[in-house]
């Protein structure tokens, strides 16, 4: 049995509005481990996800990052989301700033780097997403793909424990798509421990050790990749046929 | 590729247009730059005399022609005072004094020796007197008759080349001689002075002032028949005047009492000469290079520039009329003059202000000093403003809620509120003040920090490592509420120890009530209440919020949440974001009266320049008393000698003048407030997955701010910031309202002296629309500097 670095149990969160978002939801990330969520939108887990590095505060349940609880007011906020990386479904690289200044403001500013340890770093990284050529360049000048590889690099650059990824794929165009699942396959294949929420019924099948489907704030089905071939319960089944449909 | 380095100017870079732009702005700069050089210069031009020796006496003939005398019997002439011939001499003796009329010019000097030429004659005869003494004085009777005065009382008169000798057996030194018909005055040693009535055959002594026999008469003159003036080579000058019809010029003679000397007798200066040009105007000149001109008689006496050395010795003047003369003195100097010798003034003209380039020329001055002082708190308001206006965008946008602020600082709360205040309070009570009290506070608070940090970095680890919770000023869950609920009570209640009472809310409230009331004000009157008694109207605004806090505290139930009533009204009480609502009241407050009175309420009202003064000139007092002993500023380059004049300079530059000060936080604290809505506008376009991904890697919320969220705000708002600031600058022109002199109130002055009402206004508009549309060119050039691709719609690029 491997180590546990990402443990959630019974997370909650009731939005300020009145929306009861996660009704309870756990599970446990192994070392090594690429756990993907699936579910319909608004099913909750892009709350899930937000929670895990308190982008989004829960209401209740415990998030606890290799055995430390990380959602108490004590615990430091800004260190913890610093041990994991996220990367985002619209990418949010720094518009102002270059591919090289994006990767390495965090080692700068949050690890206390020097200049030139960071840009080693960077362009380590960098060479890990395929995106040397375009060092210097700003994100307006990137495609959706690129500036996605690079906001993985950005995430990879902190050498965080776990790396949360927030459907990387959807706003991207169907042919660019294969260049940023062909680097999350190459993570997953290095050992990265990684939580993916995604569409990409397929990729979640190639990549996922496990498969988490959440539908309207629970998890309703949690089994290795296989079960999408043979999902048991009937939800499940629904929203894979009509994946399917729109494929 | 992107080649783009990071140079932050290259002229290179710059397109044609900017760069026309940029270079006619500065010659604009330029030609405003004020050209100096007023000032005044010598009217006397020195002239050729052709010759090195001393040159010792000279006089101008009717003709116009000045005859000059010296060393050796020298004689030089010349009709235009400027170029100068010599003469043959039938002597070698030093000549020391002439005279001249319509027929003779003489002169006389030494052994004895006179010259003379008659006006047909180009020759000169000498004659020698039979006791060949020296001869100081000559002069021409009305009669054409020469009378000699010299050394040891010696008069000789010289009629038809025969010596007639009339010494009548003084044996003081007769300095110099004068007729004005038969009327002849001779100037003698110890202040003594003859007359003669009868062309200088009988003398008789004349009243001269007592006190004057240590002095020597060196020159005595007529002015035609009704004024005499002699000077004595101390400075002493005496006057004589006709009384009444008996008594004629030359017989009393009475001391000058000179104004421009403080009312002394005396011009402190060696004296060798005097020119008379006039009833009340004569010159005087003396061996140290003085030349003096007096108009009133005397009274008034201004030295005169000279372009020669000041150990220059001036041997004697001879004038041709009141304006037209020469100097001469040692080494064969002349010196001409054709208005008496009187100062240029060198760019001191009268300006025709009719005429608009004389009224450019006299304007601009003033122009210029208006323009630098806009700029200057300009300069200084923009700063301040934009200072305002990032802390005020960022209180009101920052996630501050009342939960968020009470659930990540519980443990601070409580800190604050149980042992800093009552530290600072008791501390402040017993140590006799309340600045040592705080000290005091927050020397606790720093060793509690210390203490704390430590103790986090060791027991913290160890707590997640045990999955507990317990460390630093963790508060176990279980007591969280009840310690809440405590804090609310001493909020509402404060600390009720006699002496070391503090105000809580309910407390602060009603007393603030209380003295509303005493202010004795009925009905809408009540609305000035904040200004009948600021200090009572924060504690009513700060007895709301404390009863506010109070009461919310109090009723903690251990959930931040909305509070439901029923019809499905909800109240959120932790929402609400105080640093927004300070920020929210300060914005209203500007933006809701006009900045004329702002400018009159910050400057009259609060007197904050007067303030910022005091404070200044204090902490700038001490830096220069400290400047004196340590090095305090040769880390800054800075050596320590030059810091005192650095210091005072500094010092002068920014608290000389509170309308300065006063106009500058008038026009700063008012920008913010508009320059805090631009901003947070922009703040509030850049998509929040920023925020996110900045704190996502690990980034603090101000972190995130300063690195990712403020830089692209910043470059989105330049374009609405550009229209503050140059509202910024036009604004400015009320500070004329608080009498700083800026470029507006420059105007007004201008007119006031000018009365050229629409050059004056139009140049005005003409300097502000200089300054404004340089603000803008840059703000646009910084706009293109600082566009990032892909951020924004920005029209291509």
């Amino acid at each position: 049995m491997s180590e546990v670095v990402l443990s959630i149990a019974d997370l909650e969160k009731m939005y300020v509005g009145g929306v009861h978002a996660v009704r309870g939801v756990s599970f446990d990330v192994n070392q090594g481990e690429s756990v993907a969520i699936i579910g319909s939108s608004g099913s909750g887990k892009s709350t899930v996800l937000r929670c895990i590095n308190r982008l989004i505060e829960p209401t209740a349940g415990v998030v606890k990052l290799g055995g430390e609880q990380i959602n108490t007011p004590y615990a430091d906020v800004n260190d913890i989301r610093s041990r994991i990386g996220m990367v985002f479904q619209s990418f949010e690289l720094f518009a102002h700033l270059r591919v090289l200044e994006n990767i390495t403001l965090g080692l700068r500013k949050v690890r206390g780097m020097s200049v030139e340890d960071a840009n080693e770093i960077a362009h380590q990284v960098l060479g890990r997403v395929d995106m040397l050529d375009r060092i210097h360049a700003y994100p307006g000048n990137l495609s959706g793909g690129q500036m996605q590889r690079v906001a993985i690099a950005r995430a990879l650059a902190m050498k965080p424990e776990v790396i949360l990824f927030d459907e990387p794929t959807s706003a991207l165009d169907p042919e660019l798509i294969g260049s940023v699942l062909q680097t999350i396959r190459g993570l997953a294949d290095e050992g990265m421990t990684m939580v993916i929420v995604t569409h990409e019924i397929n990729f979640a099948r190639d990549v996922a050790d496990r498969i988490i489907y959440m539908d309207e704030g629970l998890v309703v089905e949690e089994g290795p990749s296989s079960i999408i071939q043979n999902p048991k319960t009937e939800r499940m089944q629904k929203f894979l046929s009509s994946i399917n449909e729109e494929h | 590729m992107n080649k783009r380095t990071n140079r932050i100017f290259s002229w290179s870079e710059v397109p044609t247009s900017s760069r026309m732009i940029i270079i006619s702005s500065a010659i604009i700069f330029i030609f405003l730059t004020p050209i100096l050089g007023e000032g005044y210069e010598s009217s006397w031009s020195i002239a050729d005399s052709g010759i090195e020796s001393d040159l010792l006496t000279a006089t101008a003939d009717s003709d116009g022609i000045v005859w000059v005398f010296g060393e050796g019997g020298i004689i030089l002439n010349s009709p235009d005072m400027q170029t100068w011939e010599s003469s043959e001499s039938p002597t070698t003796s030093d000549l020391w004094t002439s005279d001249s009329n319509d027929n003779i010019v003489v002169a006389a000097g030494s052994a004895g020796t006179v010259v003379l030429k008659s006006a047909e004659s180009n020759t000169w005869t000498s004659y020698t007197t039979p006791t060949a003494t020296d001869l100081l004085g000559v002069a021409i009777t009305g009669e054409g008759v020469v009378v000699a005065v010299g050394e040891n009382g010696a008069i000789w008169i010289l009629e038809n080349g025969n010596w007639l000798d009339r010494t009548f057996g003084l044996s003081i030194d007769f300095n110099d001689v004068d007729f004005e018909g038969e009327r002849g005055l001779i100037a003698a040693d110890e202040g003594r002075i003859f007359g003669s009535e009868d062309g200088g055959l009988n003398w008789e002594e004349r009243n001269t002032p007592e006190g004057l026999t240590d002095s020597t008469i060196i020159s005595i003159d007529y002015y035609l028949a009704n004024r005499g003036y002699a000077i004595t080579s101390e400075g002493q000058i005496l006057k004589s005047t006709q009384e009444g019809l008996t008594t004629a010029v030359g017989y009393n003679w009475l001391l000058v009492e000179i104004e421009s000397e403080d009312r002394n007798t005396t011009l402190q200066r060696q004296i060798s000469s005097m020119e008379v040009l006039g009833t009340t105007k004569f010159i005087v000149a003396g061996p140290s290079g003085y030349v003096a001109l007096s108009k009133d008689g005397g009274n008034i006496i201004n030295p005169q520039l000279l372009p020669v050395p000041n150990d220059f010795s001036i041997n004697d003047i001879a004038m041709r009329d009141a304006f037209q003369g020469v100097i001469i003195g040692e080494e064969g100097t002349i010196l001409w003059t054709e208005n008496a010798g009187e100062d240029l003034a060198v760019g001191f003209e009268i300006i025709d202000l009719s005429q608009f380039n004389e009224f450019v020329d006299f304007s601009k001055d003033n122009l210029w000093q208006g323009l630098k002082a806009t700029v200057k708190i300009v300069g200084f308001g923009i700063l301040l403003g934009f200072f305002i206006g990032v802390t005020l965008a960022m209180c009101k946008t920052a996630p501050t809620t009342l939960k968020q602020i009470i659930e990540g600082n519980l443990g601070r709360a409580l800190y604050f509120f149980w042992v800093f205040i009552p530290v600072y309070s008791i501390g402040g009570k017993v140590l006799g003040n309340l600045s040592s009290g705080l000290f005091f506070a927050l020397i606790i608070t720093l060793i509690s920090w210390l203490v704390s940090r430590k103790y986090d970095n060791r027991v913290i680890a160890e707590a997640f490592a045990e999955n507990r919770q317990s460390s630093g000023y963790q508060i176990p869950e279980k007591y969280r509420i009840n310690l809440i609920r405590t804090l609310g009570v001493s909020i509402l209640v404060g600390l009720p120890f006699s002496e070391f009472a503090m105000r809580g809310g309910i407390v602060k409230f009603w007393q603030s009530i209380s003295d509303f009331r005493s202010l004795d004000l009925t009905g809408i009157e009540y609305i000035f209440a904040p200004v009948g008694d600021p200090d009572a109207f924060f504690n009513f605004l700060l007895g709301i919020a404390l009863i506010y806090l109070g009461i919310l505290f109090i009723t903690f139930k251990g959930q931040f949440k909305k509070h439901e009533f029923s019809y499905g009204f909800k109240l959120n009480p932790w929402g609400i974001r105080p640093l927004a609502s300070i920020a929210t009241l300060y914005t209203d407050f500007f933006r809701n009266t006009p900045l004329i009175v702002q400018f009159m309420f910050v400057h009259f009202g609060l007197q904050i320049g007067k303030h910022i003064q005091g404070a200044g000139t204090d902490l700038f007092t001490e830096l220069y008393l400290l400047s004196g002993g340590a090095d305090l500023f040769i880390e800054y380059g800075l050596y320590a000698a030059d810091a005192p004049t650095i210091i005072s300079k500094t010092h002068e530059f920014i608290f000389s003048d509170r309308a300065f000060l006063s106009a500058i936080f008038a026009l700063g604290l008012n920008s913010g407030a508009y320059q805090c809505e631009t901003i947070r506008g922009a703040i509030a376009a850049i998509p929040s997955g920023q925020m996110e991904a900045g704190r996502s890697i690990g980034l603090t919320y101000m972190g995130t701010m300063n690195q990712v969220v403020l830089p692209q705000a910043i470059r989105i708002c330049i374009p609405p910031l550009g229209n503050e600031m140059v509202n910024l600058v036009l604004n400015s022109s009320l500070a004329m309202v608080i009498a700083y002199t800026e470029l507006t109130r420059q105007g007004k002055l201008i007119i006031a002296i000018t009365f050229q009402i629409f050059w004056t206004w139009g140049m005005v508009m003409v300097s502000y629309f200089v300054v404004t549309w340089t603000l803008a060119l840059i703000l646009r050039w910084l706009e293109d500097k600082t566009r990032i691709p892909g951020l924004g719609i920005s029209g291509g690029a």
